[in-house]
């Protein structure tokens, strides 16, 4: 198992470097400079000079980019040239927010996507296959924004269960916390939830379908238990995989739908330091979502492992 | 509600409470009328009585927060009047009229400020003039759109406890207005010399914040400030939200979650079908083009040229497509400073466009605009519009970190912008001088030169207000720009938690609302 994690480690580590330096690089391919967004209309060449300056703009890009390197490594991702403040901080006030609404979409996407696939797969080509099936087509063309629209128009605006401000701390009151994440959990989750769901179904229909279980049948053992104990551990297999699909995107449509519900996460963060060039901030953004993504996938390819020995490094 | 949107125009925008006046020379020192000092004093420079209403709490969406609160920094003033204060406000007549100072008297030289005895920031550090010396020391050196009037301030004597000097390497004639503006409001310099400015905002006003009763990004609480030196306001307490997302905020008043929300105008029908709302319009940001390339050999050098695309110009079409927009015949509206009732714009009239533009030889008009997301139809509009006289103007569409450092830096030929100076001084400075950095071309008229230095010469006086109208008709007359539009803010209003709503005095704010005449409906 240890030479699993390690195997996969070796894998990731170059992974976040890579990563890391095209971060950096991405920003200077930005036209335009941070010196001018700041300045506002008052710039004026020897302004704008000035505060490229301050700013370690005018540095060459090498000596900026082993600079960013060395504070990296220290967890010091710079400071945002408009607030002034340390850009770890800024993550920090802001990653609770989409962690939160992330991990409770995965909740209700692996809720949703291994029922309905597991359910499904076990009648195909009944009318609830084609139902459920249709409405995972469905649930994928939706747009989450507008979903999530419908959502607080329908939940808190027509019934008023659920709040439309709806980011309160865990350590704040978790009640509270709970509550707020239900609509954005669910926006997330249908999406997701249905692409899980497909992918699970289609893995059901295989394994029901080997030859190892007209053997377990053969042998007496209950329907049931070759349903759930071998058809469904078999199954899971492929699903892992697309959970971390999943995952990923569900990172991205959360910075767009924490727009809906008024989430303070990194997604505005992100939008508003683009439009204002704050790079050191734009890369701690980057930087982190990439390690989350490549984090989950390597805690995914380790659970593969773990659950198919074929997959182990030899 | 896209804060992208309002983000990215006021960008550009604001930012010239100010500009530069490293040109404000009047060139001629001798002329200068204003050697004679002009002063200003009031007995009650605090706001009007109301009575407190105990416990109760005004829930405000403006649809984010700042990035930081200290002086100098981008803040729009629907949060910056919930704890700060400033030296001077805009009083009814658009004129600045006394706030932490309580009088004032200008010469070219110096503007010596006598300051409100008794007043403490919420942190109990004293507002005294060393006070005001850090705080205006520190908006002049940050880097950023309101630092450009400050740059006239030479250094700054603290005189006494209540008494500071500012002294000045240049007239200064709008510097009042500046102070009024959220370019300077005042902070504890305590919270400033330890940097937590930054996040947590420590002013003069009747609210402190409230960092244990707030929720970071989603909701800042500002009590009340025990100490507060004037009236305490109808409310209690202040709470801002940051519903970005207009259909959300809609939602949010409907619930009852907030009581009063920026708003756009296809958000008006909700509030009709809801009921207990109330709408209020005021101007907001206005905008115009901008001939940049008007130097010699320049495709808008030539007066009739510009004259033609003025008049080629529709923007009505515009205003059709967006009801949030109003034409109107220049850049000052009336009641303010450089409005000139004789100015009354380049109707459309394309017949004439094409006279003028064949009178001038029909010059080659050929080139690119640069638009970004928010602009974009509005330039694609005229664009097309000005290609029926012949020009042949491409837009081309930036993301807007790029439009905001290329479009006015000389590269085009034409530019839209916001310019939301407040004072014709400044608008002047700004775009028309010289040296204007929104000159690139560096051309000025003789007689435009003339006009603005007599009224740079006049100071704060009387006959200054005359001599900036003289200023702008001449401005419009050689068609410098045109085209002016303005934009319509939208603030929604609970009546049944909320009275006394109305726009706010401010001109040019985006999200504001007259905080402190709101009472709890019903008390």
């Amino acid at each position: 198992m240890g030479k699993l994690v390690l195997y996969r480690l070796g894998f990731a580590i170059p992974q976040l470097l890579v990563v890391s330096v095209v971060v950096f690089s991405l920003t200077y391919l930005v036209p335009g400079s941070p010196a001018a967004a700041i300045l506002g209309v008052s710039a004026t060449p020897e302004s704008i000079a000035l505060v490229e300056e301050q700013l370690g703009l005018n540095r060459p890009a090498g000596e900026r980019l082993l600079e960013w390197f060395g504070g990296l490594v220290q967890g010091d991702l710079g400071t945002a040239y408009r607030s002034g403040l340390p850009v770890t901080e800024m993550l920090a006030q802001r990653i609770p927010a989409t962690l939160s609404m992330i991990l409770g979409g995965m909740v209700v996407a692996i809720v949703i996507g291994v029922g309905v696939g597991v359910y499904t797969g076990t009648r195909p080509g009944t009318k609830a296959d084609r139902l459920l099936t249709g409405g995972t087509v469905l649930g994928i063309a939706i747009p989450e924004f507008w979903l999530g629209i419908l959502l607080t128009t329908v939940f808190a605006a027509q019934l008023g269960w659920l709040p439309i401000i709806g980011w309160v701390p865990f350590t704040v009151d978790p009640w509270g916390w709970f509550v707020g994440l239900i609509l954005p959990s669910l926006t997330l989750g249908i999406t997701g939830g249905a692409i899980i769901a497909r992918q699970t179904r289609a893995s059901m229909v295989r394994a029901l379908a080997a030859p190892y279980t007209d053997t377990l049948t053969a042998a007496g053992v209950p329907r049931w238990k070759i349903l759930y104990q071998y058809g469904v551990k078999n199954a899971m297999v492929p699903v892992l995989a697309s959970i971390g699909v999943v995952f990923a995107i569900l990172i991205g449509v959360s910075f767009v739908i924490e727009k809906v519900f008024s989430f303070p996460g990194l997604g505005s963060l992100m939008l508003t330091s683009t439009i204002g060039q704050d790079f050191p901030v734009v890369q701690g953004v980057v930087l982190f979502t990439a390690t989350l993504v490549i984090a989950v996938n390597l805690l995914i390819d380790i659970l593969y492992g773990l659950i198919n020995p074929q997959a182990r490094p030899a | 509600m896209m804060k992208t949107t309002r983000f990215a125009r006021l960008a550009v925008p604001v930012a010239a409470a100010a500009l530069l006046l490293g040109a404000c020379s009047s060139d001629d020192p001798a002329e200068d009328s204003s050697d004679e000092p002009t002063s200003t004093t009031t007995e009650d420079a605090a706001p009007s009585a109301g009575g407190q209403v105990a416990g109760s709490v005004l829930r405000a969406n403006w649809g984010g927060f700042p990035e930081n609160w200290a002086p100098g920094a981008e803040m729009e003033a629907g949060y910056m009047r919930v704890p700060y204060e400033n030296l001077t406000k805009l009083g009814d007549d658009r004129k600045p009229a006394p706030w932490l100072a309580t009088s004032w008297e200008q010469t070219d030289e110096a503007l010596t400020l006598e300051l409100q005895p008794g007043v403490t920031f919420h942190d109990g550090t004293p507002f005294d003039a060393e006070a005001v010396k850090v705080n205006l020391e520190l908006i002049k050196n940050t880097p950023g759109p309101y630092a450009g009037p400050f740059q006239v301030i030479d250094s700054i004597d603290a005189v006494n406890d209540l008494t500071v000097q500012i002294n000045l390497s240049a007239p200064a004639p709008s510097l009042l207005t500046t102070l009024a503006t959220r370019a300077a409001p005042m902070a504890s310099p305590a919270a400033i010399a330890d940097g937590s400015i930054a996040q947590t905002p420590v002013g003069t006003g009747p609210w402190a914040y409230d960092e244990a009763a707030s929720i970071a990004g989603t909701r800042m609480t500002f009590g009340p400030f025990a100490e507060y030196w004037g009236d305490a306001p109808g409310f209690e307490t202040v709470q801002l939200f940051a519903i970005e997302e207009d259909n959300a905020a809609s939602t949010a008043m409907i619930n009852g979650e907030i009581d009063v929300t920026d708003t756009e105008l296809d958000q008006l029908s909700v509030f009709e079908e809801a009921g207990t709302f109330e709408t209020i319009a005021y101007p907001g940001i206005r905008n115009n083009p901008m001939f940049f390339d008007r130097g010699p050999g320049g495709m808008f050098e030539e007066l009739e040229v510009r004259q033609a695309a003025c008049y080629a110009i529709n923007t009505q079409v515009v205003a059709d497509l967006d009801p949030d927009v109003t034409p109107v015949s220049q850049h000052f509206a009336e009641g303010e400073q450089g409005y000139n009732p004789a100015i009354t714009g380049y109707e459309h009239d394309l017949e004439m466009a094409e006279t003028l533009y064949s009178q001038a030889g029909s010059p080659a008009v050929e080139g690119d605009w640069l638009s970004t997301s928010f602009n974009n139809r509005q330039i694609s509009v005229y664009a097309e519009q000005l290609g029926e006289l012949g020009f042949n103007l491409t837009v081309q569409e930036a993301p807007p970190p790029q439009y905001f450092s290329e479009w006015n830096a000389g590269a085009y030929p034409i530019g839209l912008g916001s310019n939301d100076e407040l004072t014709p001084y400044d608008w002047y400075q700004s775009w028309f001088a010289a040296e204007a950095p929104g000159n690139p071309a560096g051309v000025e008229s003789d007689q435009l030169k003339a006009a603005a230095d007599a009224a740079i010469a006049a100071g704060t006086s009387e006959e200054a207000d005359d001599l900036w109208a003289e200023v702008t008709l001449i401005i419009s007359e050689e068609a410098l720009t045109c085209a002016h539009i303005q934009s319509q803010e939208l603030i929604a209003v609970n009546t049944d938690t909320v009275s006394g709503a109305a726009a706010p005095s401010e001109p040019w704010e985006t999200v504001l609302i007259n905080f402190r005449d709101l009472r709890p409906a019903g008390s």
